[in-house]
């Protein structure tokens, strides 16, 4: 029986978890682009990130990131902050355009360097489910670095039930498993039933 | 994880009866390896999956 020396550490109450990993370069890639958008808004970390942050042995070719809607102005502030820390969108150069892709509820896509991955999938929440993950987001705090992703009932009730691939469905166990005895089922169960209202809209 | 000998005390996975449950078995046998070993020392080894894949 080995013993057990979980590091990370989860405290509910603070929505924080305290991790000391050594960052891999897809991490190095997201907390680049965080520690740029947090200048100009809120933002949240979402699904298969989520879990490869938190020690998921896969690989993914982009990280996906909620931002608050925001003025034109702002995003052009953000979007010319970006380009000058190496950052080009794959879907225009135009921030204008950008902007009105944003606005139709679709998302852009930023990589840095030559190659398109992996690359941080932005968008503006959809509804008021997707709005909630503002209100609920957990930091993860490292030495020198934070970031913010979903809380992780959200993360495994999305994964679950809205998105449901074999994949999605690792993401959540790997989770679930991390974290056994600090995840609110309830609260998961509620969200369930939200994710299945919105299904029966779209 | 050392043993009293100071060896690397092997843990044993066991295997799926299918693909998906061999799968669950996996991440469930990692899940155990990152909380028995400090972050530092899974992180690196999640470092080599993914620096493999992904270029700094």
């Amino acid at each position: 029986m080995e013993s057990l020396i979980f590091e990370m550490e989860y405290n509910k109450n603070k929505k924080e978890i305290i991790l000391d990993k050594e960052l891999n370069n897809l991490d190095k890639f997201a907390f680049d682009f965080f520690n740029i958008a947090v200048k100009y808004v809120d933002c949240v970390i979402i699904s298969g990130y989520v879990s490869i942050l938190l020690g998921r042995s896969r690989i993914t070719e982009d990280v996906d990131i909620f931002i608050k809607k925001i003025p034109k102005e702002t995003f052009e502030l953000f979007y010319n902050d970006l380009v000058s820390n190496g950052f080009w969108c794959i879907n225009s150069d135009n921030p204008e355009t950008l902007f009105d892709y944003l606005k139709d509820g679709l998302a852009i896509r930023f990589a840095h360097g030559k190659i398109p991955m992996p690359n941080m999938e932005v968008k503006f929440p959809k509804d008021k489910l997707d709005e909630d993950a503002f209100e609920d987001a957990i930091a993860v705090k490292l030495p020198e670095r934070e970031i913010k992703i979903s809380s992780l009932e959200r993360h495994i009730a999305f994964k679950k039930y809205f998105l449901g691939s074999e994949k999605d469905d690792e993401d959540a166990l790997h989770i679930e498993e991390l974290f056994k005895k600090d995840i609110d089922y309830g609260k998961i169960k509620k969200l369930q039933k939200l994710i299945k209202l919105r299904k029966n809209e779209i | 994880m050392k043993s009293e000998n100071n060896k690397e005390k092997k843990v044993f996975m066991k295997p799926g009866k299918n693909n998906k449950e061999d799968r669950e078995n996996f991440i469930k046998y990692w899940v155990n390896y990152i909380k028995t070993h400090s972050d530092k020392e899974w992180s690196s080894q999640q470092k080599v999956l993914i620096d493999s894949q992904i270029r700094e």
